[in-house]
């Protein structure tokens, strides 16, 4: 054990030693979380810049009009009146939706003649557009049962007669998990998940190259140490490291960012144990692969958008054709990332994480094997011809 | 001049192509990237959210509501459990986001002008489905409200014409523009496959200081009195070619094998995209001259580079954020690129909307390689 502590104690000088990789460790994840909860702070999107182009200026159109008005999700801009303005605000994107009322609007609505209230909104982003759908439509719905009390009251009908009518079928929407439509606590804590991902992969996957990059790797392979020992004195700063980083980042998006983070404690120090083994396992068997740290570096910084978007957190695993779901489930971030969400947000216990720990403690198994087995042969560099950052070495300003 | 400026450019691109990393990467990327992401948006738009309906009441009137949700395009019966509690593990377990419940009596209730309620649960969780999934709802529940009021009305002795105008006073017509068939694949596949490309560019803008100043050979360089200005202006013309070269395919990916919509013309599109890259090499530029090595370089370059697409307000978007946010990000050139990127494929809204697009690619690419100058000057002194 002695042996294992005291590789351990020289790679813990290694990344004190090193200001900008103690910077990217320690200090780049907080940030990172401190950052994207700043973009996310809003969780909602409100004031959406609207434009209505009442073409008809009657009572009824202005009804039309005080109902969007008085909605909190839009916000009525004055300044355009007409379609072509509309379509020019759209264009720029100074609005974001419109509501176009045509001529002779009330004349033909009294007289049945079929007339309709034009509702656009913009798609070419779909956070706009579908969130923009929903207000809109709940804004319609409300008017829709408001006119049809009023047309009831016409009827002759008494206030308890009309809302016995309205309420003959009552739907009752339940959101669950989510009920504010947060976008924070829906995207959040995976965007977290692949900041740890990320930052310690790019930590720990420099632990061997920096050793070949000065030449000092020899001496940990030529040693007289079992392989285990290597790795895990090794590894053991880092995961450390990531799992304080793992417990600081959940509290600070629990805390300072108010991301809905409730759950079994049990469960999500389980899976914070896990996601580290698998990933500074994964990050060793990388760095004892790896050529130098410049390549390591390079393709490391890369894996983020891929495995983000295929892992199914944002854009549903149903909706993912089934040769991309099958290696994107060889894969701790989508695990690991749908295991925190039914923990934190859905607040749901073992069972319904039990695939998710499974897999993660396959993986686990899996990378440990793969990085305890590691070479423990030096190639030499190539010889012949210039080779530029595939060596040993790469570019550096010397002492 | 030109000889010599042709021969440094032919060194540049050699030693990129020895870099074998580095050559693959900007090789094959960026195609990855979108051939992958394609690929997981092949379904292109949200329809067929997975749904249970719980009938308990086996009516007439539950089996019009059914037949609504089966007429809905965006939702999909998965399911028809029993009770409300094996709805509720089917939710739990994430195999259905929508349950419906019809209640018993539901159409004796209708019929005598009671009081019937129909609850509609929805997973909140994924934003991608509850968005979605909240329309169809809504749509839905306003199409039962109606269908139930008229027939109580006529119940109550009020003529049908009468019932109906009741509830069919005003229609609304809903038109999305710019992507009317609300296209998540029209929207992500490019966008993410241009933020992979802006990372592969980083890694090889961040070589471009390092790369000679870090290896022996910048002594000869400097020794042969080789104009610093002239060395790094060829090598950044060389890189920034190279990124436009490695742009291409996936432009061609995407607007002629995939058919993505493009509002705008071709030329104007690469323009921009040159604009964008000249910035974000001087970015890259700006971190090799900071650095004391090339990891070092590339790290300074990818932690600018990671975050920017989220930073962009491509999908949050900016108009949410707060402003010292709103205001800080505009300091990146991907905040110009990914916004100006929308505006012109979704919208094309002309010239003299675009222009400031382009002004600010450049004052940022004029100030990044300004900087840089300065540093390396500095240092070499």
């Amino acid at each position: 054990m002695r042996q294992v502590l005291n590789i351990a104690y020289y790679e813990s000088l290694h990344v004190f030693k090193d200001k900008i990789i103690l910077l990217l460790i320690l200090l780049v994840p907080a940030l990172y979380t401190l950052l994207f909860g700043a973009v996310y702070f809003s969780a909602v999107l409100t004031d959406i810049p609207l434009a209505v182009v009442d073409l008809d200026r009657s009572g009824l159109s202005r009804e039309v009009v005080a109902a969007f008005k008085n909605s909190p999700k839009f916000k009525v801009t004055g300044e355009i009146s007409t379609y072509e303005g509309l379509q020019e605000g759209m264009k720029t994107g100074a609005v974001r939706a419109g509501v176009v009322i045509p001529e002779n609007f009330e004349k033909k609505a009294l007289l049945r003649r079929g007339t309709e209230v034009l509702t656009v909104y913009d798609a070419s982003n779909l956070i706009w557009g579908y969130n923009t759908r929903k207000y809109a439509l709940e804004v319609i719905n409300h008017f829709s049962t408001g006119r049809t009390a009023a047309y009831l009251a016409g009827l002759g009908m008494t206030e308890r007669e009309i809302k016995g009518v309205l309420d003959t079928v009552s739907c009752n929407l339940d959101v669950w998990y989510n009920p504010t439509y947060s976008y924070t606590t829906y995207l959040f804590l995976g965007l977290v998940m692949m900041i740890i991902h990320q930052i310690c992969l790019l930590g720990v996957s420099l632990t061997v190259t920096r050793e070949k990059d000065r030449n000092s790797w020899m001496q940990y392979i030529g040693a007289a140490l079992p392989r285990w020992k290597i790795f895990l004195g090794k590894c053991l700063p880092y995961l450390v490291i990531n799992f304080f980083n793992y417990v600081l980042l959940l509290w600070l998006s629990a805390r300072l960012i108010n991301v809905k983070a409730g759950g079994s404690m049990g469960l999500i120090v389980l899976l914070g144990l896990l996601y580290g083994v698998i990933i500074t396992s994964a990050g060793f068997y990388f760095s004892a692969r790896a050529p130098n740290s410049l390549q390591v570096t390079r393709y490391v910084m890369l894996l983020s958008v891929p495995l983000f978007i295929i892992s199914g957190y944002t854009w549903p695993m149903t909706h993912i054709p089934g040769f991309v779901e099958g290696p994107a489930r060889l894969l701790p971030y989508t695990w690991m990332a749908e295991a925190i969400r039914t923990v934190t947000v859905k607040n749901l216990g073992f069972g319904y994480v039990r695939g998710a720990i499974l897999a993660l403690s396959a993986l686990s198994v899996l990378s440990v094997l793969l990085a305890v087995n590691f070479d423990r042969r030096r190639k030499p560099p190539r010889a012949g011809g210039p080779v530029i950052n595939s060596g040993s070495g790469y570019p550096q300003e010397g002492p | 001049m030109i000889t010599q400026c042709l021969s440094i450019m032919r060194r540049e691109i050699f030693y990129l192509w020895r870099d074998k990393g580095l050559r693959w990467i900007l090789i094959a990327g960026p195609l990855l990237g979108i051939l992958l992401f394609y690929s997981t948006y092949s379904r292109q738009v949200l329809k067929d959210i997975p749904t249970a309906v719980v009938d308990l009441d086996r009516s007439g009137s539950s089996r019009e509501i059914i037949a609504q949700i089966k007429n809905s395009e965006d939702l999909e019966i998965v399911a028809r459990p029993g009770n409300f509690d094996q709805l509720e593990e089917l939710i739990k377990q994430g195999k259905i986001v929508v349950g419906v419940v019809i209640p018993e009596n539901f159409a004796e209730n209708v019929l005598l002008g009671r009081q019937a309620r129909v609850e509609m649960i929805l997973d909140g969780s994924n934003m991608v489905y509850a968005t979605g999934a909240t329309g169809a709802l809504l749509k839905i529940t306003r199409a039962a409200g109606a269908r139930a009021g008229i027939k109580t009305l006529v119940a109550r002795g009020v003529q049908p014409d009468q019932a109906r105008n009741a509830y069919q006073a005003i229609v609304f017509r809903e038109e999305p523009w710019f992507n009317p068939t609300l296209n998540y694949a029209f929207f992500l596949v490019v966008a993410l496959a241009l933020n992979v490309w802006q990372q592969c560019c980083t890694l090889a803008a961040c070589m471009n200081i390092i790369g000679e100043t870090g290896l022996n050979s910048w002594r000869q360089v400097k020794a042969a009195g080789i104009s610093r200005f002239k060395l790094f202006f060829c090598k950044s013309l060389a890189h920034i070619a190279l990124f436009m070269l490695t742009v291409l395919p996936v432009y061609v990916l995407a607007y002629a094998v995939f058919n993505f919509p493009l509002h705008c013309s071709f030329a104007v599109l690469l323009l921009f995209t040159l604009a964008f890259a000249v910035a974000l090499h001087g970015v890259g530029t700006l971190a090799s001259s900071i650095s004391r090595n090339a990891v070092d370089a590339t790290r300074f370059g990818m932690i600018i580079a990671l975050p920017a697409f989220i930073l962009s307000g491509y999908t949050w978007p900016l108009e949410a954020m707060p402003q010292f946010i709103r205001h800080a990000v505009k300091i990146l050139p991907q905040t110009w690129f990914f916004q100006g990127f929308n505006f012109l494929t979704f919208k094309n809204p002309g010239w003299g909307f675009m222009s400031d697009y382009f002004l600010a690619l450049l004052i940022i690419a004029v100030a990044c390689y300004g900087t840089a100058a300065l540093i390396f000057k500095v240092k070499e002194m």
